[in-house]
């Protein structure tokens, strides 16, 4: 279904039709590019007057993606209030995930606000955690040379992740110099899993929000606990959720069910992307980033209510199944999504109120798991099991106190500070320091970075919960 | 497909799925991209899993083509979906690139994969067109054009083309030749299920032995 959008016909320059840095896809007519990011420059490199290119306010190109309708605003007191909330949450994370978890999964629901989100998210996905158990890991795999068959394959795809954005719009840029190096950093980390090329979209998103070696420990959460499987070289937990979310599909929408069995369209022709790249090349990004918020809390529930709500918003009744005669036009109408049903109110709304239940999916799952054997035989790929969001990943690897201790962005080190290893950007410095939280002192106690992370563990001493001032606690991964 | 513009009296109309494969960021999806919309762009996406595309052709003056174009993401462990992606294509385009041997080497590994995933109704092989793409950066010492045509004989191909997506050589032609070979295989095989439309046309006698070509 051909969009039909503003903009000058194909090639003239300034056009943007058909951009979308989130939903560009091959049947739409318009997807040249803006002619004028052919140059290397940084967009927003050192220099940029305010003649640069114009970036939205979640760092797109503008223009450069198609219109998404009006955005969600919230109204700025609402905000703070928000924003004052999460950052009492954050700094209370156990009790509140230990007594309070439905509040935090409602504010989830409710939004993230943007100068959070990128903690958040570290916090929800345990990824904070680990990282703390394992300091000096990520700057260890940085340094290591990697697998050239896959390095091959990740410098391959730098340059085609959200090339629109500005983090990703030039060759060899910040952007995708951290992307190689989270995605070259889990080829070793999990070398039986390699690199997939999904994984590219996942941790684009991350990096939006957060330093690289934070990313990547949130990468490594989702690609062990949220989604196991995914990524592996079988590519066997995907096609087994596709069909996890046809046979729900049964009950959600019966219609949609029964028209896509007629027409013998199989879950992986059109659920492959959604569900690996968790929708974020897919929806408006102001969803996707809704979408990520619910989906770091409640777990995979949330990429299945999507793709349900999709799926039913798009085939569920006869009158909309009269434009889907065939199976290519089918599959065409569920790659052209109506921007309608993936705006983020309606969308959030309808995925909140689906019910459909982690209990529900694991069922699917072991009948889903029953007949693979008994067709394919064995799974080759052992994952480990899926963890259905945050509250189930922090009771699966309870963090200790210190790991949730904020870790101040920037310090200025007091006295004769440690020398970190020759870094180039401020970025790096960031990482580093967060990465280290011996840094400062009185940290005494601390493992040194590279200590075995068990031995970091246990050790929950009453320094470690020494307040620090708010402002440095704010200052923690705020992304603005 | 009950299409909306629907087809003349004694027009044939022909619903043709034809896959397009070969390794990873060869080029696949601006192939498909410059023969559709007449585009190219620097900007393309991997494909994850797999994309699709419709190109119309006014063939004759008694004849519609529609080419569903699928283009099937390059990435080796997208291969474990390979069978579900290949059911009932008709046709292939195998892309490699000619700047990088080994994605030359992986043609043949692309056509088995093909080969032993999907076939004609009548149990021969799909016709399958090999894309000697990126031929605007061509440097000197890949194959030359006799070794190709051997290389085809032996692979399987019913011919080879060197093309450029970006600027836009040889893709319509490449088409061109791999849709005459699928309608010389429809003449002799009528395949009711890729057929729309009245069932009452001779069709021009093409040439199945059509020669290879290269630019």
């Amino acid at each position: 279904m051909a969009k039909s959008r503003g903009g000058g016909g194909p090639g003239s320059p300034g056009s943007a039709r058909g951009l979308a840095g989130t939903r560009e896809s091959l049947a739409e007519a318009g997807g040249d590019e803006l002619s004028s990011l052919g140059s290397d420059s940084e967009v927003n490199g050192g220099g940029g007057g305010p003649e640069e290119r114009r970036v939205d306010k979640f760092g797109f190109i503008v223009g450069s993606r198609s219109a998404e309708g009006p955005l969600e605003e919230v109204p700025l007191e609402v905000l703070r209030q928000r924003e004052s909330k999460w950052l009492d949450m954050l700094n209370n994370w156990d009790k509140w995930m230990a007594k309070k978890h439905k509040k935090i999964r409602l504010r989830c629901q409710k939004g993230i606000p943007p100068s959070l989100r990128g903690r958040a998210w570290q916090y929800l996905s345990g990824s904070k955690v680990k990282l703390e158990q394992n300091v000096g890991k990520f700057d260890e795999l940085d340094l290591l040379p990697g697998e050239p068959k896959w390095l091959d394959v990740i410098e391959r795809d730098l340059h085609r992740q959200f090339p629109f954005h500005e983090m990703f719009v030039s060759r060899g840029g910040h952007g995708q110099q951290d992307l190689f190096r989270v995605l070259k950093a889990y080829t070793l980390y999990r070398p039986e899993e390699g690199y997939c090329q999904a994984q590219a979209p996942i941790a684009a998103v991350l990096l939006m929000h957060m330093p690289a070696e934070q990313a990547f420990w949130c990468l490594v959460q989702i690609c062990e606990k949220y989604l196991p499987g995914y990524y592996s070289e079988k590519l066997e937990a995907i096609q087994l959720d596709g069909q996890i979310l046809f046979s729900l599909l049964h009950k959600v929408s019966p219609v949609a069910y029964k028209h896509l069995s007629k027409q013998k369209i199989d879950p992986i022709l059109y659920m492959t992307e959604w569900f690996m790249c968790a929708f974020s090349r897919t929806l408006p990004w102001s969803s996707v980033l809704r979408v990520w918020d619910m989906f770091f809390c409640e777990g995979v529930k949330i990429i299945f209510r999507v793709g349900l709500v999709l799926l039913k918003h798009t085939l569920g009744s006869s009158d909309k199944l009269k434009s889907c005669q065939g199976q290519y036009e089918t599959m065409e109408r569920l790659r052209a999504l109506s921007p309608k049903i993936m705006q983020e109110t309606f969308l959030v709304q309808e995925v909140i109120e689906l019910p459909v239940t982690e209990r529900q999916i694991e069922r699917e799952h072991l009948i889903q798991l029953k007949k693979w054997r008994e067709t394919h035989g064995e799974l080759q790929c052992k994952s480990p099991p899926r963890l259905h969001g945050a509250k189930a990943i922090s009771e699966a690897e309870p963090p200790t106190r210190k790991a949730l201790e904020p870790v101040p962005s920037i310090i200025v080190p007091p006295g004769p500070a440690p020398v970190p290893k020759a870094r180039k950007s401020k970025e790096k410095n960031r990482e580093k320091s967060s990465g280290s939280p011996a840094n400062g002192p009185g940290a005494e106690g601390n493992g040194a970075p590279g200590a075995a992370p068990e031995l970091l563990h246990p050790q929950v001493s009453p320094h470690h919960q020494s307040k620090e001032s708010l402002c440095s606690r704010e200052s923690e991964d705020t992304y603005l | 497909m009950a299409g909306g513009e629907g087809p003349v009296a004694e027009c044939r109309e022909h619903l043709f799925k034809v896959l397009v494969i070969g390794e990873l960021g060869v080029g696949k999806t601006s192939i498909i991209k410059r023969y559709v919309h007449q585009l190219f762009s620097q900007h393309y996406r991997a494909t994850i899993g797999v994309d699709f595309a419709l190109k119309v052709i006014n063939w004759d003056s008694k004849t519609l083509v529609r080419l569903q174009l699928w283009d099937i993401a390059g990435q080796e462990r997208f291969g474990n979906m390979t069978r579900v992606y290949y059911k009932e294509a008709v046709g292939a385009f195998v892309v490699f690139d000619v700047t990088r041997g080994s994605t030359f080497e992986a043609v043949s590994k692309w056509k088995h994969d093909l080969d032993s995933k999907v076939l004609l109704p009548n149990g021969s092989p799909i016709p399958a067109v090999l894309l000697a793409n990126k031929c605007d950066q061509k440097k000197d010492g890949s194959q030359n054009p006799s070794q190709m045509d051997q290389f085809c004989r032996e692979g399987g191909f019913v011919g080879w083309f060197e093309t450029s997506a970006k600027d836009n050589i040889n893709i319509d032609e490449a088409a061109r030749f791999l849709v005459e070979n699928i309608l010389a295989n429809y003449k002799t095989f009528p395949n009711e299920e890729n057929d729309v439309g009245k069932p009452k046309l001779d069709l021009d006698p093409l040439k199945a032995e059509s020669k290879s070509q290269c630019c």
